[in-house]
C-alpha cells in the first residue's frame, strides 16, 4: 500500500518523472522520504523535516568565497552539479567526467534520488603517490535550488592520496544532496574529509561509499559546521584482509540545526581493524544525531572494531542522541563501543579562571581541547591548520 | 592598607553541612603564615573560597584582600587582583598544551592591567628562566598541562606557574605532599625567592619540615572549621610532638 506523499514529497516525485526516472519515481510513489520508522533514520524523519523542495538547478555560476583554503591543494569545483576542471591535474592523476550518477549504496532512497538525478558524475583515479592534496570544492550558489552531484575516487594499488571535499555557497535555501564514493586499491593509503560548510539555510544530505581492498589504509573525517538540516549517511566495506580503516567525525551544532552523522561499517572479510570516533559539541536548541553500526560477516573473524561517540552539551535545550548498533556473525571478534556525554568539566573551568582566564576564553579552551584528539590524527599540517580554523571560527561565532 | 589577606567570621556551607565554622584570620602585608590541621577540617575549602570555587555557600562573614571585598568576584578576577591558590590536586587538562596554557594566563593578567601583550620571544625568556630555577624539564613544558605529571612534578608547575603570575598572596594547598627532599629544597627555594615586603604567603601543610624551608611568621592551628590557636614557629613543632588531640573541642 503506497504512503500519502506530503507537499515534498510530491515535488520530488514529479522531479523524477520529469527526468525520466520512471522506475525510480514508482518505487518513490510507494514509499516517499525515509520516516523514523526507517531504523537509518530514526533520528532523522525526513518526510517530516526536509521542508520545501525546491526547482532542479539549471546551474549558476560560482559568486561565494572560498571558504577553506588549502595552501597548494588542486582544487576541482562542481557548481550547482556541474564539474569544472580549469587546471592540469598533478601528474598520476585522470580526471574525466561521466553521464549520471554513480553511488547507490544499500537500498537507500536518498542515494538512489542523487544516483538517478545527478546529471554528471567527477570521476579521479589515482595511481602513485600524489603529495598534492585534492580539494572537490562543491558549491551550491544562486537561488534556492535542489541540486545532486557525485563524485568517484579511485586510487589505485599501492597508491596514496589525501581528498578533501568541501560543501559550501549562496546563503539560500537550497537541496543539496550530494554522493561520494571511494575505492581503495590493494594498500592504498587514502585520507579522506568532508567539511559541511553550507549556509544556515541549506538542507544538506550526503551518502559516502568506502571500499576497501586488501591491506588498504583510510582515515575517513566528516565534519558538520554549517546547514539547517544535515545528514551524512556513511557505507563502508572491507572486501579485502587486512585493511584498516579510522573512522572519523565531528558535528559542531547550533541554533536549531539537525546535524546527523549515520555510518555503517561493514567488516565482511577477516583480518580487518576499523576505529569509530566521532564527536558532538552542541549549542543553542541544536540537535546532535550519530548512529553507528558495524556489521562483522560470519566469515569476518579477528576483526576488531571499537566505536566511541563523545558528545559536550554546551546548553539545557540542545540534544544529542547516539544510537551504536552491532551486528556480529563471527565468534572470533573483539568489538566494542562506548558513549559519553558531559556538560564542561567545571574543575578545569575553575582552574583555569584561578589562573586569571576569562570564564568564556576558559571554555573555548576546553572545547578546543575536546576536539584536539580529532584534529590530532590529521597528519598534513596545512590540512590540519585549516581545520582547525573551521572549529575556532564556529566557537567566535 | 597593611594587611594583605583578611578573613573576617567565615562561615560556609557544602551541601548543607557546616565546613567554615567563622574561620578569622589575618595576614599582614610581607608576612607568610602557615595552616596546619586535621585531614578534613576544612583547610582546602578556605582556599577554595578563597580563590571562588562554585559549590560553597557562603552564610556568614567577608574576604578581603588588600582591603577589597572579593567574595563576588569571578575566579579570574581575583586571580588578576593578584590572589593565587596552588592547588593540593592541580588539575589534568588533556588537550590543553601547558606553554599555551601559561601564554593565555599571563596574557590575560595583563590584559586585565592594560598592558600589551607578551611577545613570544619574551613569554619564552621568562617560563625558560622560571622552568631552570624550579628545575622543571623543558620536555614536561611541552606536554598537555598536568597530564601525565607525577605528584611531584605537578606542585613543581604550580610553582612555576606563580613565578610567572607574580601574585601579591600566595596560598599553597599542600605544597609539599608528594615532593621528595630535592625538590622540596628546590620548591621552598622558589617561594623564598618570592617573599618580599608587598607579598604574602599562606602555607597549608601537614609537616613541619616544610617550615624549616618557608619560615613562617605566625602559625595557626586549624581545627573543625576555624582557626583555635596562632602562634611563632615553635607551635609548628608543639604540634608535630603532640598531635592535634588537645585542639579537638568537646562541643
Ligand atoms: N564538595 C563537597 N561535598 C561534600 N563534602 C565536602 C565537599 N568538599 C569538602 N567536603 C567536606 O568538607 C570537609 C573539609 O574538607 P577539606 O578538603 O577542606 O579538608 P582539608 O582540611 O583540606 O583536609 P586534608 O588535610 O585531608 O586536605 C571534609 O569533611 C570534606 O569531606
Ligand atoms: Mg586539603
Amino acid at each position: 500500500m503506497a504512503v500519502k506523499l506530503n507537499q515534498s514529497e510530491q515535488v520530488l516525485l514529479e522531479t523524477l518523472q520529469k527526468t525520466g526516472a520512471d522506475k525510480l519515481a514508482a518505487d518513490f510513489a510507494k514509499v516517499g522520504l525515509p520516516t523514523r520508522r526507517n531504523e537509518a533514520y530514526h533520528y532523522s524523519d525526513l518526510k517530516m523535516l526536509l521542508g520545501d523542495v525546491p526547482a532542479l538547478t539549471t546551474g549558476a555560476i560560482s559568486t561565494s568565497a572560498l571558504l577553506l583554503n588549502i595552501e597548494g591543494a588542486y582544487r576541482i569545483l562542481i557548481v550547482n552539479g556541474e564539474v569544472q576542471i580549469s587546471d592540469e591535474p598533478p601528474a598520476g592523476m585522470v580526471v574525466s567526467t561521466s553521464k549520471g550518477g554513480v553511488v547507490e549504496p544499500e537500498n537507500d532512497i536518498i542515494a538512489k534520488l542523487n544516483s538517478a538525478l545527478t546529471k554528471e558524475t567527477l570521476n579521479i583515479d589515482l595511481q602513485g603517490s600524489l603529495e598534492t592534496i585534492i580539494h572537490i570544492d562543491r558549491r551550491y550558489e544562486g537561488e534556492a535550488s535542489h541540486i545532486n552531484d557525485g563524485v568517484e575516487l579511485y586510487i589505485l594499488d599501492n597508491s596514496n592520496a589525501t581528498i578533501i571535499e568541501t560543501f559550501s555557497g549562496s546563503n539560500e535555501a537550497h537541496l543539496s544532496n550530494s554522493a561520494s564514493k571511494v575505492i581503495l586499491g590493494k594498500d592504498a593509503k587514502v585520507t579522506h574529509i568532508m567539511v559541511d560548510l553550507s549556509g544556515d539555510r541549506v538542507r544538506h544530505l550526503q551518502s559516502v561509499q568506502y571500499e576497501l581492498n586488501e591491506s588498504a589504509l583510510l582515515h575517513s573525517l566528516i565534519i558538520h559546521k554549517g546547514s539547517a538540516l544535515a545528514r551524512t549517511q556513511l557505507f563502508a566495506k572491507f572486501i579485502g584482509e587486512n585493511a584498516h580503516a579510522d573512522f572519523a567525525g565531528l558535528i559542531l551544532g547550533n541554533n536549531e540545526q539537525h546535524s546527523d552523522i549515520s555510518i555503517n561499517i561493514e567488516h565482511n572479510v577477516a583480518n580487518t581493524t576499523s576505529s569509530e570516533n566521532y564527536k558532538s559539541v552542541v549549542l543553542d536548541r541544536a540537535k546532535a544525531i550519530f548512529q553507528g553500526k558495524i556489521l562483522v560477516a560470519k566469515d569476518a573473524q579477528k576483526t576488531d572494531a571499537a566505536m566511541k561517540h563523545q558528545g559536550l552539551m554546551l546548553s539545557d535545550d540542545a540534544q544529542i542522541l547516539v544510537k551504536p548498533e552491532l551486528e556480529i556473525y563471527a565468534d572470533d571478534v573483539i568489538c566494542g563501543h562506548g558513549a559519553t556525554c558531559g556538560q564542561i568539566d567545571e574543575d578545569s573551568l575553575f582552574y583555569l579562571m584561578s589562573r586569571g582566564i576569562e570564564r568564556e576564553q576558559a571554555k573555548s579552551m576546553l572545547i578546543r581541547a575536546f576536539l584536539a584528539e580529532l584534529f590530532d590524527e590529521v597528519k598534513i599540517e596545512a590540512l590540519k591548520e585549516a581545520l582547525i580554523s573551521v572549529a575556532d571560527e564556529w566557537l567566535e561565532a | 592598607m597593611s594587611n594583605m589577606l583578611e578573613v573576617k567570621n567565615l562561615h560556609v556551607k557544602v551541601e548543607d553541612k557546616e565546613i567554615l565554622k567563622g574561620v578569622n584570620l589575618t595576614i599582614p602585608k610581607g608576612e607568610t603564615h602557615a595552616v596546619m590541621g586535621r585531614n578534613g577540617s576544612g583547610k582546602s575549602t578556605l582556599s577554595y573560597v578563597m580563590a571562588g570555587k562554585e559549590g560553597y555557600e557562603i552564610t556568614k562573614g567577608e574576604i578581603l584582600l588588600d582591603g577589597e571585598n572579593i567574595l563576588e568576584l569571578e575566579p579570574n578576577e581575583r586571580a588578576v587582583k593578584g590572589l593565587f591558590l596552588a592547588f593540593q590536586y592541580p588539575i589534568e587538562i588533556p588537550g590543553v598544551a601547558t606553554m599555551t596554557f601559561l601564554k593565555a594566563a599571563m596574557n590575560a593578567q595583563r590584559k586585565a592591567r592594560g598592558e600589551e601583550e607578551l611577545l613570544t620571544p619574551d613569554f619564552m625568556r621568562e617560563v625558560k628562566s622560571a622552568a631552570k630555577m624550579l628545575e622543571i624539564d623543558s620536555a614536561m613544558l611541552k606536554r598537555a598541562l598536568n597530564v601525565g605529571f607525577s605528584g611531584g612534578e605537578k606542585k613543581r608547575a604550580e610553582i612555576l606557574q606563580m613565578a610567572l603570575l607574580k601574585p601579591k598572596m600566595c596560598v599553597f594547598d599542600e605544597t609539599d605532599s608528594g615532593l621528595d627532599i630535592d625538590a622540596l629544597k628546590i620548591v621552598s627555594e622558589g617561594v623564598n625567592a618570592l617573599r618580599d615586603a608587598n607579598r604574602s604567603m599562606l602555607v597549608i601543610t601537614h609537616y613541619q619540615r616544610l617550615l624549616n624551608y618557608i619560615v613562617p611568621d605566625v602559625v595557626h592551628v586549624f581545627s573543625n572549621g576555624r582557626i583555635v590557636k596562632s602562634g611563632d614557629k615553635s607551635l609548628a613543632l608543639e604540634l608535630e610532638k603532640h598531635g592535634y588531640a588537645q585542639y579537638d573541642e568537646s562541643t
